[in-house]
């Protein structure tokens, strides 16, 4: 059995809304090895999305451990954790969210403005990363002309530009016809099968869960066995 | 693309809203920068080496009230007086109120040695001296109306009882301000019955170390008697001068701060906007790895941008303005004499550099600020 990437140990996640604590996760713990596709399934308010944002950084866990390839992500500050976020984590979001008045090609590119990575480096990793989501073509289009499959290959290739640990999905498809999304799952399949890349996929969809390698179903906070 | 390229496609995504804004600011402080102007023209005689030796003499209680001739020949038996000159306001009307420009009744025979920064035609100055009832004019005064050597002219006296009818002798340039007339104090005099009312007493001191002391003996000469005097620099007396017509400082000073305090508003609400439309795109920001001080750092530079357009296009407007009533324009005449100059100082205009710059990062700092605290969840919330 490879070393699991992420280590999920005994995480509970309570919010509070005013004077009622509600807790959205209950002592989970998970292992994902590195090339693995996990999909993240369960119905509305089952704690997937929640679990998949402690794992990608933009939340801290109540209580328990969160560690990606031996970081444990709630101990970094939030400077820290937004470097190891550029670094390790590429985010592709349900609806897009593309920066509207930036090209495809400098969508793309704004997570490497942080690298110290020269012009003509930057330009190879994203022309790479845009022929890789098929979109070579589509480089100096605005969000607004591009189709949804379209833009959604484009937040994959800003996701994948860094080359991160993770690639974290939330609900990718939940926007977009069936034809686009069976697109976009294809190719989060194919980056994880022929590029090693680590996916972990939030869906609610079996259809888009039968595209991952192991589905993990969560329930009330729970991880159901 | 870069981070300033960026910044500048975010600054330009909605641009009425910036055209309107960068207007707003520019148009704030093209006020700022005019009335800042008006009011050193108003509160800044010219500093000359000459105009550092001069101080006035006048009334205790105000400019309004007279004082008596016969303290005139005391005044210049003082240690350290080279000149002294009477020297009344006459304030009247030639032909019609709208000509208004600056008249003064002076001791003839010393105007030239007490305002000697000014160029006199020494010929002119002696017809001047020959005839009570002769005049000097400045140049822009005579240029203004037209006017030339020989030509007679009534001043309509409203603060006198007295209608002078002088004859234009000679004319000046440069030093004082060329849109005084000057006329015998003689002549003054006999209009008004030889009374002996003089408005103040201008001095011209031997040397600058005497002021001080010099001052201070004229006051003592007088205390406790029917017009007690105050003797003061002539910076100092012409800022008196413009407070008679009100705290003119204090007016402008208020109204500058209304413009800046607008000025903020106007930012701070452009940028809160801005800030609040692109939440979500912040918290997308945030993901890929830009951190607060890095946020923070895209709005400031985005606010200070357009802080600066707008102050630059105000500034130099008013830089404008300020070129076109020297150059082209006739400022003394639009002014009614009031301002001589209107020079738009680089003091001036660094002034309002900095007021538009410092502009950019107040008006920002409260969404930046919002913009770090939002966590990435809420920001990724503000469209779902």
């Amino acid at each position: 059995m490879p070393e699991p990437i992420v280590q999920i140990r005994d995480l509970t996640k309570v919010y509070q809304q005013g004077e009622i604590e509600v807790l959205a996760l209950d002592r989970i713990s998970l292992d994902i090895v590195a090339s693995e596709f996990v999909a993240l399934m369960g119905p509305s308010g089952s704690g997937k999305s929640t679990l998949l944002h402690i794992i990608a950084g933009i939340d801290r866990p109540t209580t328990g451990q969160c560690v990606v390839r031996n970081t444990d992500v709630a101990s970094l500050n939030e400077t820290d954790l937004a470097e190891w976020r550029n670094q390790h984590v590429g985010f592709v979001f349900q609806t897009f969210n593309l920066i509207p008045v930036l090209t495809a090609f400098e969508n793309v590119e704004l997570p490497l403005l942080l690298t110290s990575l020269s012009s003509h480096e930057r330009r190879q990793h994203v022309e790479a990363a845009l022929e890789l989501v098929g979109l070579a073509d589509r480089m100096r289009h605005l969000p607004r002309q591009l189709s949804g499959g379209q833009e959604q290959r484009v937040a994959i290739a800003r996701a994948l530009v860094t080359d991160p640990t993770l690639l974290v999905a939330d609900e990718p498809t939940g926007n977009l016809d069936a034809h686009a999304a069976a697109d976009v799952l294809s190719l989060l399949q194919q980056l994880n099968r022929q590029a090693g890349k680590t996916v972990i996929m939030v869906t609610h969809d079996p259809k888009a869960a039968a595209y991952a390698g192991r589905t993990v179903h969560l329930e009330k906070g729970e991880l159901l066995k | 693309m870069t981070i300033p390229g960026f910044i500048l496609r975010n600054a330009l995504r909605n641009k009425r809203r910036l055209l309107l804004t960068v207007l707003s600011v520019a148009v704030s402080l093209f006020l700022f920068t005019v009335l800042q102007t008006a009011l050193r023209e108003l509160t800044q005689p010219a500093t000359t080496e000459e105009a550092a030796l001069r101080i006035v003499v006048r009334h205790k209680v105000s400019l309004g009230n007279v004082l008596p001739v016969k303290y005139q020949t005391r005044i210049e038996r003082q240690p350290g007086v080279a000149h002294c000159m009477k020297l009344t306001w006459f304030g009247g009307i030639y032909k019609d109120r709208k000509n208004f420009f600056p008249q003064f009744a002076v001791d003839a025979d010393q105007l030239a040695y007490v305002f000697a920064e000014a160029e006199f035609d020494q010929k002119q100055v002696a017809d001047f001296l020959k005839e009570k009832t002769a005049c000097l004019v400045g140049k822009k005064t005579m240029d203004r109306f037209g006017w030339k050597i020989g030509d007679k002219i009534t001043l309509i006296g409203t603060l006198w009882p007295c209608d002078p009818e002088v004859t234009i002798r000679g004319t000046y340039r440069g030093g004082i301000d060329e849109t005084n007339l000057f006329f015998h104090h003689d002549y003054f005099d006999e209009l008004m019955n030889r009374k002996g009312l003089v408005g103040t007493f201008w001095i011209k001191a031997a040397n600058a170390e005497v002021i001080p002391e010099l001052m201070k003996n004229i006051d003592a000469m007088f205390a406790n008697s029917d017009a007690e005097t105050k003797t003061e620099t002539e910076r100092a007396f012409v800022l008196n001068f413009v407070s008679m017509i009100g705290n003119v400082k204090m007016l402008v000073g208020f109204i500058c701060a209304a413009i800046i305090f607008a000025m903020v508003l106007v930012s701070a609400s452009t940028m809160s906007m801005a800030v609040r439309e692109r939440m979500r795109e912040i918290a997308i920001l945030k993901a890929v790895g830009f951190n607060g001080r890095q946020i923070f750092g895209l709005i400031l530079a985005e606010s200070f941008g357009l802080g600066a357009a707008g102050g630059a296009l105000g500034i130099f407007g008013g830089w404008l303005m300020g070129w076109y009533l020297m150059n082209v324009g006739n400022v003394a005449g639009i002014t009614n004499g009031m301002f001589i100059k209107f020079e738009v100082t680089p003091h001036i205009m660094a002034g309002g550099a900095l007021i538009a710059l410092a502009l950019g990062v107040v008006g920002c700092l409260l969404p930046a600020i919002t913009a770090i605290r939002s966590s990435v969840l809420d920001g990724l919330k503000e469209l779902d």
